[in-house]
């Protein structure tokens, strides 16, 4: 599972709501995977990411490189968008949890694939 | 130009023709295909074939996604007449498709050589491009890629399945220019010259012919009679020597009811094995057709909530770059191989996996660009609730605006289609782009149903979804090979009377499109519940403002 990943996940344990987001992060297993950069890439997933949830997803796994916010005019930033990439793209959780920071539930991470597959109790309907 | 290429010498930059078989229904994306990526004129199409004329390479139609195989196109004709002639009349029928005009397969020939010299060319100084897994057929060398069927059991197996299916529109194909016109004139007037060049290197040019015969045509003359007719003729005609196993050049034969065409396979292996997957679930080419539908944009977020082995993401990412797609499914194994598939399409960066069920997903409601889902046909979705509890989730993950491209089962697109919001029935042929029509319905659907991939919009517009703002763009039926399918279009309508949240989902999801907008805000006003908080957390939260 990759940050970005992360980053677009909430927890959809019943009655939880926006305090499902961000979910919260160990890791026991990760692995860095050399991406070929792509600036445009990078640069295009920039306005879809929630930075507070980034930041401290990137904590937790001790990447320190995180810039604490997108800087200004950071599509022509190569510096800025390098580190993105690396922590959006290249970092991989392969195992660990998920939790939800609300109700508590651990959503285990298994071979890069997290399973956030709910019981019957625990579903909206 | 488009009328040029009619006449040979007639446009001097003279482009070829070829046509290419596609999957039932997948016509109209490869019309619009080959318009797109390789500036095609004259387009037309039969059922399960694409015509066209290109000055493009190898290089270039290899690239097509939506065709099944590309071929050089030798000759297209009226049908031969079945019920009129006797067995001897057809013989000679079948030895006039060498005979009457010699010169179109010399042309062909000829035309073929230089494709793949130039193919050659462009592979050399390009290495890295080289395609083990594609390679062609080239002038002596040819390596053969699998174990090649015995001759007649392929061509037994190649005229299944199509027999009873060819009623065609027959005005689409009786053009005067059955012929290639395959001049690639680099020295224009000097055609005869050419044709003797190609004839004196032609000598021991071996070849085979495979045979498919459809309709009357097939009861009349099996294909593998029809074929050994043609190859006879061949070597007398040009003295060329047949060789089944392992022969320089392939000629494809079809016979219908409504045409006979010829040609020239251009690659060993078809269009539609992607060298890039590994295990296909979904047919590569109705995966890439409903990406393409998809208005994919650069820096978009693809979902495919049920995605099996990743067949459409992989498809999806290869040809629609910066883009980031989420497959998600509920089997482990489905996973696992889509997980093998995306990391051996070298995509792994573009493509994350989910174990997750359709009908609940972890993302905030508006935060999905676009949908793209082969929605299971077996009896796993029962059609009123199941479908309708699937859809309510992913129009809810999906933004005002967002399309959205499903493949459904005829019973699910059944309905789908009756249980609309306001109720005007309407039957497939309305909004259904069907270029394979038969007959009869042809009648009724001639003003509607065109090869143009864009139906008629307006009558669906007029109606939506059970589950409210998604709203029917186009729809397109497609064979599976045993069943049909569709490949239908949505696109989420921004409904303010009608909120997705409010309307169709408790609580949760409703606050999280609110949270996309102001998360500090939103988690601020929100009562932290301190026993689940462990403290580490809290303070994390805390900190980016």
């Amino acid at each position: 599972m990759k940050l970005l990943t992360h980053n677009l996940l909430s927890s959809h344990v019943r009655g939880v709501g926006t305090r499902g987001f961000p979910l919260r992060l160990q890791a026991t297993e990760v692995r860095i995977n050399p991406v070929e950069f792509n600036p445009d890439f990078v640069a295009r997933m920039i306005p879809k990411v929630e930075w507070a949830a980034l930041v401290q997803a990137a904590n937790t796994l001790n990447l320190t490189e995180v810039p604490k916010e997108p800087t200004e005019g950071y599509e022509q930033d190569e510096t800025f968008l390098r580190k993105m990439h690396h922590v959006l793209l290249e970092v991989d959780v392969l195992e660990g949890t998920l939790q939800c920071p609300e109700s508590g539930r651990l959503f285990p991470i298994s071979r890069g694939i997290p399973n956030m597959l709910l019981n019957d109790e625990e579903t909206e309907t | 130009m488009a009328a040029a290429g009619d006449e040979p010498g007639s446009d001097p930059a003279g482009g070829a023709r070829f046509f290419c078989t596609a999957g039932r229904g997948l016509e109209p994306f490869l019309m619009r295909e080959v318009q797109a990526r390789l500036e095609a004129t004259q387009v037309e199409y039969v059922s399960g074939k694409v015509f066209f004329t290109t000055h493009s390479d190898l290089t270039s139609m290899k690239k097509l996604k939506s065709a099944e195989r590309l071929f050089l196109l030798i000759r297209k004709q009226l049908p031969i007449a079945i019920p009129s002639l006797s067995k001897g009349k057809l013989l000679t029928e079948l030895q006039r498709l060498i005979n009457e005009d010699p010169g179109s397969w010399l042309k062909a020939i000829s035309l073929w050589r230089k494709l793949l010299e130039r193919d050659k060319k462009g592979e050399k100084v390009s290495q890295r491009d080289v395609n083990v897994l594609k390679r062609k057929m080239g002038g002596n060398e040819i390596v053969l890629a699998k174990k090649l069927k015995p001759e007649e059991k392929q061509m037994v197996e190649e005229s299944q399945g199509e027999g009873q299916r060819d009623g065609l529109p027959e005005d689409s194909l009786e053009q005067g220019d059955a012929i290639t016109k395959t001049d690639q004139l680099q020295e224009h007037g000097l055609q005869d010259d050419m044709v003797k060049a190609a004839d004196t290197q032609n000598q021991d040019l071996t070849f085979r012919v495979s045979c498919r015969c459809s309709g009357n045509i097939r009861k009349a003359f099996p294909p593998q009679e029809a074929g050994r007719v043609v190859g006879i003729a061949l070597m007398r005609k040009f003295g060329w020597k047949a060789n089944l196993r392992n022969p320089h050049l392939e000629i494809f034969m079809h016979l219908s009811d409504t045409y006979s065409v010829l040609g020239i396979p251009l690659f060993r292996v078809p269009l539609a094995s992607r060298t890039y997957i590994q295990t296909a679930g979904l047919r590569s080419t109705i995966a890439w057709a409903m990406a393409s539908i998809a208005e994919i944009k650069a820096g978009a977020l693809v979902l495919d909530p049920m995605c099996g082995l990743g067949t459409i993401l992989v498809e999806a990412a290869k040809e629609w770059p910066d883009v980031y797609y989420m497959g998600a499914d509920v089997s482990d194994s489905q996973l696992l191989g889509a997980c093998d598939n995306v990391k051996a399409a070298g995509l792994a960066e573009k493509i994350d996996l989910l174990k997750v069920s359709v009908t609940e997903l972890p993302l905030p409601s508006q935060s999905v660009d676009v949908i793209i889902s082969d929605i299971p046909f077996g009896k796993k979705f029962k059609l009123g609730k199941d479908i309708k509890s699937i859809l309510q989730e992913m129009e809810r993950v999906l933004r005002d605006g967002g399309a959205m491209v499903l493949l459904l089962s005829e019973d699910h697109h059944r309905y789908l289609r009756d249980c609309g919001g306001n109720g005007i029935p309407l039957t497939s042929q309305d909004n259904i782009a069907d270029p394979e029509m038969n007959p009869d319905k042809r009648t009724g659907t001639s003003d509607t149903a065109s090869p143009s991939c864009k139906t008629s919009s307006s009558q669906c517009l007029s109606r939506v979804l059970p589950c409210g703002s998604l709203v029917p763009v186009e729809c397109f039926k497609v064979s599976l090979g045993k069943t049909d399918a569709f490949i239908c279009k949505y696109e989420k309508v921004h409904a303010p009377g009608l909120s997705p949240a409010g309307h169709h989902e408790p609580g949760a999801h409703q606050q999280m499109a609110a949270l996309q907008e102001s998360p500090h805000l939103q988690d601020s006003s929100e009562p932290q519940s301190s026993s689940a908080q462990p403290l580490q957390m809290g303070a994390a939260k805390e900190q980016p403002c």
